[in-house]
């Protein structure tokens, strides 16, 4: 018993001892996903403010939420700042999770030239007519195309998804297939299928929020992903965006949609063997899926608003989302139009036109819960384990009841 | 058992052909480590290329992973120490009770590792965060040295079984108190066992993830968290994961090559006896 | 330290919603919504089938190893220590290197024959072998435990038995199976009753080879729980759930004793 006791005591004062860094009551705590153009932005926030130290700490998105999820859903006072997607913000906010932020941005408009951001791109990240994220990037799906393989066989790109579906089967070979699609669920499952319902079916929802993908018209925009599949490459079900991109860079697909974020890194030869050889265009039919990320601030935070909004305002600067021109698509006006980054970035021509044709996921705050049974059942209608027809019935049921528990359909 | 020469070689050179199967996984991604991505995820597969330290540089130096390390080990340290020295008392006092008290009490501590794991991480983080413990050594400890306890016990159980009655009788006749029979006549007969366990516990510490993730914050990060956090969306994510994963196996290993000779005496020992 | 258990199993009488943070008490309502969905009677059929499987796999495979250790007499220590290295490897990180392995097209396995000419089947993508793959993907970080600790068993089997079985002309097999095994029963009880466990809990992997697909070909009980818990924030149902699952685990780790004790008793 002493023994236990003793030991324990050394256990807590081993930080003392070893000198590990106490948490400082000043420390700025930031949660955020992570990729190359997040890790830009972090690093402006920790030397946005000299004298305040900000502790940046990025992870795999699910990974992220969840964290942000446990934490913000015992109110604890960290993080500070948060970050936000076009989706996972309205889950948050309707949750009390964050601050608005229209006071702090009225208040900072001069000084960090806020105006540059297009209301369309504040609109996004406005719930009940409050503003509650910093846009920092905006991403849009685009059509990748092998042009050589394209230019070799004759063809221009397809304007129409039949149109992709037919090109996909012609080139389709055992070791290159025609189409590269991402299936994985949740989120990479939504994105691709956001663009088969939108553009050919009638989209996630109507005006009342009840299911719109079984109507006849979504169970045959389905059918019709399920056609392009079968030029799909192995594995499909399982890819997410990293094996698509790889898909393309080690010359073992030929077509098909993916991030904007993902052009540059086409032509980076540590990473790919068909530089040059990729071209863009914007997904046939448009209305494919355009995303955002930003910063927000939570509501339970001790840390002076003012100072944790300066340092998102300051990482989403002018100057700032300058030098990350190339690593996504930057939500300012100001930097959008400049001609010179457009010359230095291959795939931003391609980028605004998917962008102005792109249409955003439904502003549903359940959207990324109601996701995880949908696209389990639309895998089973891809995979074959369910016709179309009952698995999207089965996914809209499902959704019903969901939505009835949280109090939707009142009246 | 003295068997012909031949026979010996061919069982030897079996279970090595097994073994180095087994470790195609971590062989392979060991040269991922070393590649570029356009090298990595090449087909087929390269034998050959210009291998490469900046992923190996960049986990240790830029990412500066040795924190990660120290706090993995503190809090690693710490779980055992904890966990074998109280689970080895429980334990101890288990095996005096009778056999039906004692089967009753273990089956209830298995439930603890019956029920899913990433379910408890919500009720230990709302515990920490009550008493303040987020962000600090103790949180995770107590966590992991909780969720190790029924292994340990009944582990460490196992082997107090086998110290004969004769003993302990022995040693109330000459006057022992109750902590002296434990101290002086029990332990000593179980410490191969006390490697054993020490080993288990010393894995799952360090190997936890979801728990680590949780209930630490940036001054305490542990590596599993620390890797998982280069998830993938971007191809040198995953290059940076295998280099660091090789990194954080290599104490492990170091570990066990020294203590191989208990280990397998302990466990003979011990755990034959359930 | 019942305190985390002990709540979990209240939040499971609740129909808590981790978002909105409300809390309605409906008693055995998650119960009843759980034992009458038939994604639950699915992911446990499917669960059980995995891990009988793989349980299995391990069981036999680490059985005829470790026995092949014990026979040999040379370079045991070097094998042991190296057959070992997949249980240490930190499992978010097994699963990255096993995916760097099965994945179709570019996996060092589809690589490799493709490079010999051979088209290979998508061991990710296909239903029957995404659910092979993950059984695979179990023993391989699983089976060095059962070889260890099965190993440390044949080791203490009684000399003078062994010896007298070998005078009376017991082959190799006839010393396994009918002296050794049975002499060291309660240690395969002890590891197959956490092996059944753990392989029950088992999630990382699963979750970055296939997220429970293709469609939901490998979803199983722990990737149900978690998309309950995390993703649909339902903590009460998904409690409910992680209760089911001790029930389940716990019936079926007290009928592997019995199968296994068939004729002893109170040994355990």
């Amino acid at each position: 018993m002493i023994n236990r006791r003793r030991l324990l005591q050394a256990a807590i004062a081993a930080p003392a001892i070893i000198g590990a860094p106490a948490r400082s009551a000043g420390t700025i705590q930031m949660i955020s996903h992570r990729y190359p153009a997040l890790e830009y932005y972090a690093e402006k926030m920790r030397t946005a403010i000299p004298g305040v130290a900000v502790n940046t700490q990025l992870m795999p998105i699910d990974k992220a939420i969840e964290l942000a999820t446990i934490a913000l859903s015992a109110k604890s006072d960290t993080p500070d700042i948060v970050y936000a997607s076009d989706t996972t913000f309205q889950t948050f906010v309707k949750n009390g999770w964050f601050r608005p932020l229209d006071d702090l941005w009225a208040r900072y408009a001069d000084e960090f030239a806020l105006a540059d951001f297009p209301q369309a791109a504040l609109d996004t990240y406005r719930y009940d007519g409050h503003l509650y994220v910093m846009p920092h990037t905006l991403n849009t799906m685009m059509f990748f195309y092998r042009k050589d393989l394209l230019d070799q066989a004759g063809k221009s790109p397809p304007v129409t998804i039949a149109g992709y579906r037919d090109l996909a089967k012609s080139l389709n070979s055992p070791l290159r297939s025609g189409s590269i699609n991402c299936l994985k669920p949740v989120d990479a499952a939504v994105n691709e299928t956001h663009w088969y319902l939108n553009a050919l079916g009638d989209g996630w929802f109507d005006a009342d929020w009840h299911p719109a993908f079984n109507t006849p018209k979504s169970v045959a925009a389905i059918e019709m992903l399920k056609d392009v599949t079968r030029s799909a490459q192995q594995g499909f079900t399982t890819a997410a965006n990293d094996e698509c991109a790889i898909a393309y860079q080690q010359d073992t697909g030929v077509m098909g949609l993916q991030w904007a974020t993902r052009a540059k890194a086409m032509d980076d030869p540590a990473k790919s063997r068909i530089i040059g050889k990729i071209d863009w265009t914007a997904p046939p039919q448009g209305h494919a899926r355009i995303a955002g990320d930003g910063y927000a601030i939570s509501a339970f935070s001790k840390q002076d608003p003012d100072v944790l909004f300066r340092i998102i305002a300051t990482s989403a600067s002018q100057a700032s989302m300058r030098g990350a021109a190339s690593l996504l698509i930057p939500p300012r006006k100001s930097v959008l139009d400049d001609p010179s980054l457009r010359d230095a970035n291959r795939f931003y021509p391609a980028a605004l036109a998917s962008y102005v044709a792109g249409t955003p996921a439904p502003k549903l705050p359940e959207f990324n819960a109601i996701g995880e049974f949908v696209t389990r059942r639309i895998l089973q209608a891809v995979t074959g384990e369910s016709t179309v027809k009952v698995a999207l019935d089965a996914a809209a049921g499902e959704t019903e009841t969901f939505l009835k528990g949280h109090g939707y359909y009142k009246g | 058992m003295r068997r012909g020469r031949t026979t010996q070689w061919l069982l030897f050179l079996a279970l090595a052909g097994f073994t180095t199967i087994n470790l195609t996984p971590i062989i392979w991604g060991f040269l991922i480590s070393l590649k570029q991505p356009v090298d990595a995820f090449s087909v087929p597969p390269k034998l050959i290329f210009n291998p490469t330290f900046e992923f190996h540089e960049q986990v240790w130096v830029e990412k500066a992973f040795w924190r990660f390390l120290i706090n993995s080990a503190i809090i690693s340290i710490a779980t055992v120490v904890v966990s074998v020295s109280a689970g080895t008392m429980a334990a101890y006092g288990l095996s005096r009770l009778s056999n039906l008290t004692s089967r009753g009490l273990l089956f209830g501590l298995l439930a603890m590792r019956m029920f899913p794991h990433i379910l408890l991480a919500i009720p230990f983080f709302l515990l920490a965060k009550t008493l303040g413990l987020i962000n600090t050594y103790p949180a995770l400890v107590l966590a992991l040295v909780a969720v190790n306890q029924p292994f340990t016990i009944w582990l460490m159980r196992g082997f107090f079984v086998d110290v004969p009655h004769e003993l302990y009788e022995a040693a109330e006749i000459d006057g022992c108190n109750a902590w002296q029979v434990f101290a002086r006549v029990a332990l000593p007969v179980v410490r191969p066992g006390l490697w054993v366990t020490a080993l288990f516990s010393l894995l799952l510490a360090y190997n936890e993830f979801l728990f680590a993730l949780v209930l630490t914050g940036p001054d305490t990060k542990t590596l599993p968290v620390a890797i998982a956090e280069y998830g993938g969306e971007d191809i040198n994510y995953w290059s940076l994961s295998a280099a660091a994963a090789i990194g954080i196996m290599l104490p492990i290993v170091l570990f066990m090559m020294a203590l191989q000779r208990h280990l397998v005496r302990g466990l003979a020992l011990g755990a034959v006896k359930g | 330290m019942l305190f985390p258990l002990g709540y979990a199993v209240w939040l499971s009488l609740f129909n808590y919603d981790l978002g909105s943070g409300s809390r309605a008490f409906i008693a055995l309502g998650n119960y009843t919504d759980l034992l009458s969905d038939n994604r639950f009677w699915a992911s446990l059929n499917r669960t059980v089938g995995i891990v009988l499987a793989a349980v299995g796999l391990e069981f036999c495979l680490g059985l005829a190893i470790a026995y092949g250790l014990y026979r040999l007499t040379f370079g045991v220590r070097i094998l042991n220590l190296l057959m070992f290295l997949p249980n240490i490897v930190t499992p978010v990180v097994a699963a990255l290197f096993l995916r760097w392995i099965f994945m179709g097209r570019w996996g060092l396995i589809a690589g490799t024959l493709i490079g010999l000419g051979i088209f290979p089947p998508d061991f990710l993508g296909d239903p029957a072998w995404a659910r092979v793959t993950v059984v695979l993907a179990d023993s391989w970080q699983f089976t060095p435990f059962m070889i260890l600790v099965l190993y440390a068993g044949l080791n203490t089997v009684d000399q003078s038995q062994i010896e007298a079985a070998q005078i009376d002309g017991a082959g190799a097999l006839t010393l396994l199976f009918r002296i050794m095994l049975p002499a060291i029963r309660p240690l395969i009880v002890f590891v197959l009753a956490i092996r059944l466990m753990d392989a029950f809990r088992f999630f990382d992997t699963i979750y970055v080879l296939t997220s429970g697909g293709p469609g939901t070909a490998t979803e199983t009980i722990t990737l149900y729980t978690y998309a309950l818990a995390f993703r649909l924030l339902q903590v009460g149902k998904a409690s409910a759930l992680g209760v089911l699952t001790l029930i389940f685990v716990a019936i079926l780790v007290a009928v592997m004793i019995r199968v296994v004790y068939r004729r002893e008793k109170g040994a355990f």
